[in-house]
């Protein structure tokens, strides 16, 4: 069952065109990462999916809810997780989801409910009475999701949950994300940062200047580079002498391509397994002691370098 | 209307919360009205002193008692020569001199009467526009017993004296109450001109909501523009109205301050605070953060304050800037409080007075809406 549909999605401002033609849609229960450098036009996706501003042209489907005719219908069944701390600073946690809770149609015990269940989640029960602006930049994070998933919507969206927090914070966020998404809720999450997404969605979309440039799962988009898994060697000996070891090795395997960096040599093959063995006594026939190996299989970061010839975070 | 509650209690809490909100809508006006309060009280029991210089005769003793009909002042006789010694050492607010030649003066269409003050203070146009009164009633008795025998003319003015209707007298009524329409008229300026700039505050938190993320949110909750909007305004609207009572009980508790009939001073003040609300409104509409609102406020809340007369009577300024009051909410709203707290309750000059503000408040919302991003 389909639960949301984007198709052919414009939006300009002015004469800039911010989003060029996005098309994908999302399964029930699936987790959907929409990845792309900041500027690239995730967050303008997600404010037309939303409702908060209609597109240029395209169609938004919520389940059987047309977001750009009726959006109040369609968000009663979205929740959304804001970029920015969108709280109220001077109350304190339970009110703000009190609050929040209202806003949603939540009221009298159903509220209380489910004000306790969400405090429980996002780990916060004991600070339900203080005040947001004594929180931690983590612990706001986690209120802020909080005040989305009160009135336990079907699809939940994430627009860079994570930005600016420490890595326990962040830890128990994306645990949160994921236990949500375990138990049926579908979730759409958008990130800069790579391992989240590899962690968190079975399917990606990877936008780069306004355009859904690939979509598919973490497998699928390594295919779409040719899928080079990296075998690092790191040696005891000095950059010279690994310079003319790869310069030996480099004639053994004419047909590898072998690089160097410091006391690394690095060499990318489609099957690492094959050459591994051979690769390590070529090494040791030399004299040369070996410190490690690893394999490095191909990832995200690897495949946006790949499809947009820039590093995520650049 | 459950969201609009849960928009106006979050709202209401908020602004409870606030310290700088609190010392600027009730600590402020209430001290202001504290000590400006005091300082009027207790100038209407030291009145300020003008001295009158004028010869022995019948005419001249008539243009005092005619003079002494204003009650503000003590007017004290004395020779020209200790009059010009006070003014100059400030012991007396003026001295008027009333000249031996009247008749002359009236025959060369001369000023009927000197006045001798250091400056032109609030004093001197108060005074200034008794003076010219009574100098026109002088006139139009000279005038009117012209023909007749000279013991005519102080006759007249005798009788005019003595006649109740034509007494120069600003307060209007005052039952067992301390104070006077003039002092509770500038409590009700302080109450504006603090809820002007605690409204126009107040509304100015929708830009920091903006770009804290809470606007953005509230506009993907499945709730209504106009719950929305209507959440908000009638926010403004209770903190305006909680702010004029505290400061009606306040004044009232401090100085025994009469406030007039309820059933009139409560639908007319709803009015000045919705106009009020409108124009924090239109500032936050107009402006893209909340330093620009402060600044925008400030200069438009003390200007159109002095021009609606908020700080001084409308009445004392010239004729020019008594009509250019006309484009601001306060003179309107000044003018119907002054008819509510001085019990006349005229019914013409409260409707248009009601009607000015109506027509303010949908311009200032029709503006700070149009001006509002829904998104």
């Amino acid at each position: 069952m389909k639960m949301l549909t984007v198709r052919d999605l414009h939006k300009s401002f002015g004469n800039f065109a911010a989003v060029k033609g996005v098309s994908f849609e999302v399964e029930k229960g699936e987790s959907y990462g929409l990845l792309g450098p900041n500027g690239a036009g995730k967050s303008t996706t997600i404010n037309m999916i939303t409702g908060l501003f209609p597109p240029t042209s395209g169609e938004i489907q919520i389940k059987d809810f047309d977001v750009i005719k009726n959006p109040k219908q369609a968000q009663k069944w979205i929740g959304v997780v804001p970029q920015e701390i969108a709280l109220y600073q001077t109350m304190s946690a339970r009110e703000n989801l009190k609050f929040w809770g209202r806003m949603y149609d939540l009221s009298g015990s159903a509220l209380e409910k489910s004000v306790d269940q969400v405090l429980e989640i996002i780990g916060l029960t004991e600070r339900a009475k203080d005040k947001v602006e004594t929180f931690s930049g983590g612990m706001k994070r986690r209120v802020n999701i909080g005040a989305a998933i009160l009135h336990r919507p079907e699809l939940l969206i994430m627009d860079e949950p994570t930005v600016g927090i420490d890595p326990q914070s962040r830890n128990h966020i994306l645990e949160t994300v994921k236990r949500l998404n375990d138990d049926g809720m579908t979730i759409i999450y958008t990130s800069h940062y790579m391992e989240e997404v590899e962690y968190l969605c079975k399917r990606i979309g990877i936008v780069d200047h306004g355009q859904l440039i690939a979509t598919g799962t973490l497998s699928e988009l390594r295919e779409t580079i040719g899928d080079h898994s990296k075998i690092i060697l790191t040696i005891d000996k000095d950059g010279s002498t690994v310079a003319g070891l790869a310069q030996s090795l480099t004639s053994l395997f004419p047909e590898k391509d072998i690089q160097i960096q410091d006391h690394q040599l690095m060499v990318f093959h489609k099957e690492p397994q094959l050459i591994l063995t051979d690769f390590i006594q070529s090494v040791a026939k030399t004299g040369t002691g070996i410190t490690s190996v690893d394999i490095v299989e191909p990832n995200l970061e690897s495949v946006f370098l790949h499809l947009t010839g820039r590093n995520l975070r650049d | 209307m459950r969201k609009i509650w849960t928009i106006v209690t979050l709202r209401l809490k908020e602004f409870f919360k606030s310290p700088g909100v609190l010392v600027l809508m009730f600590v402020m006006p209430a001290l202001f009205s504290w000590i400006f309060g005091g300082i009027a009280v207790n100038s209407e029991q030291n009145k300020p002193i003008v001295n009158v210089v004028l010869r022995d005769s019948n005419v001249s003793s008539e243009i005092f008692n005619l003079l002494k009909q204003d009650h503000h002042y003590e007017w004290k006789k004395a020779t020209r020569q200790q009059a010009e010694k006070n003014v100059s050492s400030q012991d007396v607010a003026a001295a008027v001199v009333i000249p031996d030649d009247i008749g002359q003066r009236i025959t060369d269409k001369q000023p009927l009467l000197d006045i001798i003050v250091q400056r032109k203070n609030e004093n001197y146009l108060a005074l200034s526009s008794h003076l010219e009164g009574t100098a026109v009633l002088v006139l139009r008795s000279y005038q009117a017993t012209s023909e007749l025998d000279a013991a005519a003319f102080p006759k007249v003015l005798e009788t005019i004296t003595s006649n109740k209707g034509v007494i120069v007298e600003k307060q209007t009524i005052q039952k067992d109450t301390k104070t006077n329409v003039e002092v509770n008229l500038m409590f009700v300026g302080f109450a504006i001109m603090f809820m002007m700039f605690g409204l126009s505050g107040a509304a100015s938190t929708i830009l920091d909501e903006r770009i804290g993320g809470t606007w953005g949110r509230l506009m993907i909750a499945p709730a209504s523009k106009l719950q929305i909007s209507l959440g908000y305004l009638l926010s403004y609207f209770f903190m305006g109205w909680i702010q004029f009572a505290v400061l009606m009980v306040t004044m009232n508790l401090l100085f025994a301050t009469s406030w007039g009939k309820l059933t009139y001073l409560i639908p007319f003040a709803s009015l000045v605070i919705l106009s009020v609300v409108g124009f924090g409104l239109m500032i936050a509409g107009l402006v893209k953060t909340k330093q620009q609102a402060g600044a925008v406020s400030a200069i438009l809340v003390v200007s159109t304050c002095m021009l609606g007369g908020v700080y001084w009577p409308i009445d004392i300024v010239p004729d020019i800037m008594q009509k250019i009051a006309l484009f601001v909410p306060q003179s309107w709203a000044m003018s119907g409080f002054k008819e509510i707290i001085s019990g006349s309750l005229h019914a013409g000059t409260l409707i248009k007075d009601s009607a000015a503000l109506l027509g303010f408040s949908s311009l200032f919302f029709f503006i700070g809406l149009k001006g509002m991003k829904f998104e």
